[in-house]
């Protein structure tokens, strides 16, 4: 039996903000090894209920099969324990932001949100690898890049990706950068460059590789 | 709790019959026989969910419509995990909260404990500031007592000495009236009349050494007034014997007149009584003006006795009496008195279950009035 590593990767962020568009579109643009069904639990208008979730991963001979499970959160504020629940046990976060100008006040509440619920469930939000998207940046009312930069350049989590998930832009890119600080985490607990010859770029490469007919970044 | 890291197995995706049923309607569809296997075989299709695989099957079926029965089955497992992995996750949070609430409770229970014990040790606190204050009250009222005794002893000291001054004198002149008589011996002239004037003299004296004694008597009464003994006592007589040693302190001798029924004896503490009236006493008299009168009367009314002791001096002003009771209240100058009177009263009336009323009005005068029960039952 090849070793098994599951990781838990968790979309994060406000009401809205495009965290079920970023799991379509990983859905759409991956084509990694092996990819499971996306599994989509939202209300009739397209407000994620509990959660949604899509396992992808990749087997290396009959030694390692690694799993990754992306799931993201019900935004809207009343449904904080089931977020909390999705939370537990996350391996990596991205918190999808929403750039446009009248949502800053819900990213906020929302960041902060994420970093009390992770505290519940015994994480550190200074310590878990964590992506910050800002997205829909194909709207026009939005928060200026400078704006951007001055909040969160002096941030551990900087830079931020900006995306437009509606248009699969940023998408990928922003998964990519989460994989590049989770895999440090998960080489020292495992020992994934030290006993099955998976460095950083390849980790990289084998979960993010795209389809040959979407290029889009 | 339910941990989404495990994949979910065959049974848990789907109840066993809902398979068996599935697996009919899949052989019913192909036409041939479709086993389900849970370990996997040689030439056998897996079935997989989220990557992992839960079920194969095995037929002599061609591989592509195995393919499609095994994902025709995944599709059904798929939505079956919807509901299960909705369900468990429901589970989950609600278990989260609940533990939370109980959590929340609990720190709500120790922090009302907490609180009910600073409460108790705050009620402590304050029981023991009250009881460093009733001590400090009591030493003020012994202060205050031993205060009286001096100041009668003062008295007494001036009252013993007019008698001690014409007995010695008198004496003196009998010493005189001796050397006469033994020059008139010898003359034997008007030996009769120096005798009988001899007489009168050693008579004086005598009763002024009587009268000593008496005060000396008093004193000592006085001085009792320590003694913490309980038993039955003549309270006119009490009375009478304060207001002797208040004699000094009296404008003329008919500025207290006593009005004393006859009384049954009560039971208490004499000395503290007798201190009770002594500051009622005090007090009536330092209130009154040039032709001020104060009048004492007892007489037995029910089960109690009653004393008044009413004066026709300056009175008091409602603010005055209002605070008439409070330990340091005076309107007296200062170095002229503690204002302790009417406390030391109340203090001994209550601790003989009685009771003690005061009237009085800015230039009529005041009147106090005690009630102590005959059958006592004082502690
Ligand atoms: N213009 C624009 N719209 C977007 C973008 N990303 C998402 N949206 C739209 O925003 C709406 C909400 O997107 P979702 O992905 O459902 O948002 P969510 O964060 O999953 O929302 P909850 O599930 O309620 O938390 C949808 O109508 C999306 O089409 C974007 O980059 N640009
Ligand atoms: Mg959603």
């Amino acid at each position: 039996m090849p070793n098994k590593i599951v990781l838990k990767i968790v979309y994060y962020g406000p009401a809205m903000s495009g965290k079920t568009t970023n799991l379509l579109q990983l859905h759409a643009l991956l084509d990694p090894q092996r990819m499971g069904e996306l599994m989509v639990m939202e209300t009739r208008d397209d407000r994620t209920l509990f959660f949604d979730m899509l396992p992808i991963g990749f087997q290396q001979e009959q030694t390692l099969d690694i799993r990754l499970k992306l799931y993201t959160v019900p935004g809207q504020v009343e449904h904080d324990s089931t977020r909390k629940a999705v939370l537990s046990r996350a391996d990596g976060v991205i918190f999808v932001a929403d750039s446009q100008l009248n949502q800053q006040e819900n990213n906020a509440v929302s960041f902060e949100n994420l970093a009390d619920n992770l505290h519940k469930v015994g994480l550190d939000i200074e310590r878990i690898p964590l992506v910050v998207q800002f997205n829909k940046r194909d709207l026009s009312r939005i928060v200026e890049e400078k704006t951007l930069r001055e909040r969160w350049s002096s941030s551990a989590w900087w830079p931020l990706v900006l995306s437009s998930a509606l248009k699969g832009h940023g998408v990928i890119e922003t998964f990519e950068r989460l994989l590049e600080r989770l895999y440090p985490a998960v080489n020292e607990a495992h020992g994934l460059s030290r006993h099955y010859g998976i460095d950083r770029s390849v980790f990289l490469e084998r979960l993010t590789r795209c389809r040959e007919d979407h290029h889009v970044r | 709790m339910y941990d989404d890291r495990e994949e979910l197995s065959l049974d848990e995706l789907l109840p066993p019959a809902q398979v068996t049923r599935a697996m009919i309607l899949l052989t019913n569809l192909c036409g041939a026989e479709i086993v389900l296997l849970r370990h996997p075989e040689a030439q056998a299709t897996p079935v997989e969910f989220s990557l992992e695989p839960v079920a194969w099957l095995k037929s002599d079926l061609p591989i592509p419509q195995r393919r499609a029965a095994a994902a025709l089955l995944e599709l059904l497992l798929f939505h079956a995990a919807k509901y299960r992995l909705a369900a468990n996750l429901h589970l989950t949070a609600t278990e989260a909260n609940y533990q939370e609430l109980q959590q929340q409770h609990a720190a709500l229970q120790a922090s009302e404990a907490r609180y009910r014990l600073l409460s108790e040790s705050l009620q402590e606190r304050v029981d023991s500031q009250v009881r460093t204050i009733r001590e400090s009250q009591q030493k003020l009222y012994e202060s205050a007592r031993l205060r009286a005794v001096g100041q009668l002893a003062a008295g007494m000291a001036h009252e013993i000495n007019t008698p001690i001054g014409f007995i010695s004198s008198n004496l003196r002149t009998a010493q005189e009236y001796l050397g006469e008589i033994t020059e008139s011996a010898e003359a034997e002239s008007n030996l009769g009349e120096l005798i009988e004037d001899f007489h009168s003299l050693l008579e004086e004296s005598l009763d002024g050494a009587n009268r000593i004694s008496g005060l000396i008597r008093d004193i000592r009464l006085f001085a009792n007034i320590d003694q913490t003994d309980h038993r039955h006592f003549d309270l006119n007589a009490l009375i009478e014997t304060t207001l002797r040693l208040l004699q000094p302190d009296l404008a003329t001798p008919d500025t207290v007149t006593l009005r004393l029924d006859r009384l049954p004896r009560i039971p208490g503490y004499p000395a503290k009584i007798g201190q009770a009236i002594h500051n009622a006493l005090t007090n009536a008299l330092r209130s009154l003006g040039d032709e001020g009168k104060v009048v004492v009367t007892t007489r037995p009314v029910d089960d109690m006795i009653e004393l008044t002791v009413q004066d026709n001096g300056h009175g008091m002003s409602q603010e005055v009496r209002e605070r008439a009771f409070e330990p340091f209240y005076t309107t007296r100058e200062v170095g002229m008195g503690s204002g302790l009177g009417l406390p030391v009263i109340l203090d001994v009336v209550t601790a003989h279950h009685g009771r003690l009323n005061l009237t009085s009005e800015v230039g009529q005068g005041t009147c106090l009035t005690l009630w102590l029960p005959i059958a006592g039952q004082a502690s």
